[in-house]
């Protein structure tokens, strides 16, 4: 008993020492690359550092002040909240095809693939070949409108269409992979449920709403919460496709307002505040979704 | 040993990380310094040249060549600036040497200037060098901040096989057109439909039709938006009336869709601004003669104007080793072989003065017309408003939104009335700024 339980001991005692060896490496990489930036950011909010000018006297909420009392801050912000827009439509979508191809429907490997393409491409290609898709006058999509005889707008010119354009691209990336976790969620219901119900007399459209979106709904949740930041920091398509954020800043993002203002006009105090003023924004809304959540959310019984 | 070996791994990598932290020692006489800049690969191997040939100059001083792309550029050097890792030389705007000397960042060149055994300062353009000047108030004036690597004026370019073919003699020197003579001429050569598509000129430059019509984006001083001012809503409106009213220029859908360089190497266009940086590329693309000429005039006034442009070597305050770098400016900016390269390239025209009457316009490749080039630098052309000003906010902003009077949404008039105030508010926080 006494040997084995100092085995046991001793085992436990090289399982922590290993634990340790293994996790510090990525313990100083959050700690130098994710924790104390973030530290220094929060910090930086509240001085007028900047970057050309080597000015850092604290100053207070001002930084605060100045962006909510600036107009460009208010106009990004509701281009902001415009790209959660593709959020159900790629969800819908996702589900929609994952449920095709997770019958086994000739090709759906294929399909498979070709719906991930967009999300693995780089993005920067992506948008150079949505530029060319999107043209004005040459574009495919506007060649196919001008075959129906209808003159398309000017997709990345016109501020009333840019915002809609960035929307299509976001939902034409997210789909695919969008599908492919949805995918993943659906292989892990195990059949019997089926078999059940349909001893039952359960009819196909019924199982589906009473087991299948159920069973769902963890990882549409979870698509959701990255769906929604991933959204909310909109920016290289902003950066790419227009420049200075577009006419009237109809494209600019916050994301895109911050990096302006640190990278274009060095200041990185006031720019600092602005990101730290829309970090706190997320977490609020990510934790609002996690209290929504618990309605509609299934966690097993 | 497998765990062993991965832990060992493991530590070897936190040793890295943490080394890579401290700078590499270096000995006393031999030393580096940093040279930054962008460029199209030719360009990176030519600097990479003349790079080599510095370092034989000079032994004992190695230069690290950096290049970023030139959308990151001002992202890198601000990034570098703030962790006090500024590049001992590195590419200035114009428009950038205000805010920077402003706040210490830039070496005054003056005395190099004036005293070095690599260029005399008599022989480069004088306009090349104002660009950098600076006096603490006023920029063109004042200690030198920044060597030039070129100087860009902007020409009107023009296809002579259209020209011809619609019986059309381009202006000379002496006689430049009315704005009223382009338009007619750029009517005649506006011509066919859909894909068959002429249109007799690019994009006017808005520059020189402002300032030919006597207005200005701002005042002498810098101080007031003139916007509004009738001879620059006039300019204004004729630049937009040449697609809106008389249809010879591309719409800004069009424009979008295939930009003015691509249409006119593919004969689609009569006329349009061209920099000598175009030039080889022209030589390459352009299957049809071509030449420029000077720009039209105001009728109002006759005055010529147009801008230049162009990109400077700025040597930093900081810099452990500053003559060992404005050196390397000095050599970059007036080395005769990297000169020779821009000629033959058709990148651009010499920085010396002698090189370009006896080297660039003996040259026989186009455009024939040279000497309009070098007439901007020496005569009509002017350096851009923004530059004058310490940031240039105010501009951006009423370039972005401009974009509604091109295609017809608001008149001119009544867009510099929407818009001035906003200008006036980002040149007063610029002047503000500059004042903290």
């Amino acid at each position: 008993m006494a040997t084995n339980a100092g085995t046991t001991g001793q085992l436990r005692r090289r399982e922590r020492t290993w634990g340790v060896v293994f996790v510090t490496p990525i313990a100083f990489q959050v700690l130098l690359f994710t924790l104390i930036p973030v530290l220094i950011a929060i910090v930086a909010g509240f001085t007028n550092w900047n970057s050309i000018r080597g000015t850092h006297d604290f100053i207070g909420f001002a930084n605060f002040a100045e962006f909510l009392g600036d107009k460009y801050f208010w106009i990004a912000a509701g281009n902001t909240v415009y790209m959660l827009i593709p959020i159900p439509f790629y969800l819908f979508f996702g589900i929609l095809f994952a449920l095709g191809s997770h019958r086994g429907t000739p090709g759906s490997t294929m399909f498979r693939v070709l719906f991930l393409l967009p999300y693995v491409s780089s993005i920067v290609a992506l948008v150079v070949l949505w530029k060319w898709i999107f043209n004005y006058q040459y574009g495919l999509v506007n060649q196919t409108l001008a075959l129906f005889g209808i003159q398309g707008p000017d997709w990345l010119g016109d501020p009333a269409w840019i915002k809609t354009t960035i929307v299509l691209m976001i939902i034409w990336k997210m789909v695919g992979i969008t599908s492919i976790y949805i995918l993943a969620a659906l292989k892990n219901i195990p059949g019997v449920y089926y078999e059940a119900a349909r001893l039952d007399g359960a009819s196909p459209v019924r199982a589906f709403f009473h087991i299948t979106l159920p069973l769902l709904t963890p990882s549409i949740f979870f698509l959701t919460i990255v769906g929604i930041i991933g959204s909310l920091q909109t920016f290289v398509e902003v950066q790419l496709f227009t420049d200075d954020g577009g006419r009237n800043y109809s494209a600019a993002t916050i994301t895109y307002y911050i990096w302006q203002k640190a990278f274009g006009a060095g200041d990185l105090g006031l720019a600092s505040a602005a990101a730290f003023f829309f970090a706190l924004l997320i977490l609020g809304a990510t934790l609002v979704q996690f209290r929504l959540s618990r309605r509609w959310v299934y966690e097993g019984d | 040993m497998k765990r062993r070996t991965l832990a060992v791994a493991l530590v070897g990598a936190a040793a890295i990380l943490l080394s890579s932290c401290s700078g590499a020692p270096s000995k006393a006489d031999d030393h580096t310094i940093t040279f930054m800049g962008w460029g199209s690969d030719e360009e990176i191997a030519t600097f990479n040249t003349m790079i080599s040939q510095y370092e034989e100059k000079y032994p004992g001083v190695t230069v690290d060549y950096v290049t970023v792309p030139a959308g990151d550029f001002a992202t890198k050097l601000q990034t570098m600036i703030t962790s006090n890792q500024t590049p001992d030389v590195f590419y200035l705007q114009p428009e950038k040497v205000m805010p920077y000397a402003d706040a210490g960042l830039l070496a005054d060149l003056s005395d190099f200037v004036d005293n070095n055994d690599l260029f005399d300062p008599s022989n480069v353009w004088a306009s090349a060098i104002d660009m950098y000047r600076f006096d603490g108030a006023t920029p063109g004036r004042g200690a030198v901040y920044g060597l030039p690597k070129d100087i860009g004026p902007f020409a009107l370019a023009y296809n002579k096989d259209l020209f011809d073919a619609a019986g059309i003699t381009a202006p000379t020197a002496d006689a430049p057109w009315t704005w009223d003579e382009y338009v007619t001429a750029a009517k005649q050569l506006t011509t066919g439909n859909g894909a068959d598509k002429v249109y007799g000129t690019g994009n006017y430059s808005l520059e020189s039709a402002v300032w030919s019509n006597g207005a200005d984006w701002l005042n002498p001083d810098h101080t007031t938006v003139t916007v509004t001012d009738p001879a620059f809503v006039d300019a204004l409106q004729w630049v937009a009336d040449l697609n809106l009213v008389e249809g010879v220029t591309p719409s800004p859908g069009e424009e979008s869709a295939q930009v003015d360089y691509d249409r006119f190497v593919n004969g689609k266009l009569g006329m349009m601004g061209i920099g000598p940086w175009n030039q080889g590329g022209l030589w390459a693309d352009a299957d049809f003669q071509w030449d420029i000429m000077p720009w039209p005039v105001s009728p109002k006034t006759g005055d010529e104007a147009i801008w230049y442009g162009g990109i400077g070597f700025a040597v930093s305050n900081s810099s452990a080793y500053s003559e060992d770098a404005s050196n390397l400016a000095a050599f970059l900016a007036f080395n005769e072989d990297a000169q020779r390269t821009n000629i033959e390239k058709g990148q651009a025209i010499p920085n010396l003065i002698d090189m370009a009457n006896d080297e660039y316009l003996t040259s026989d490749k186009p455009p024939a017309n040279k000497a309009e080039f070098i007439r901007i630098i020496e005569d009509y052309g002017r350096r851009a408003t923004q530059t004058y000003t310490y940031n240039s906010d105010w501009f951006t902003l009423f370039n972005t939104n401009v974009a509604s009077v091109w295609n017809g949404e608001q008149t001119a008039a009544q867009y510099t009335a929407s818009i001035q105030e906003e200008m006036q508010q980002m040149l007063d926080d610029g002047i503000a700024e500059q004042q903290k």
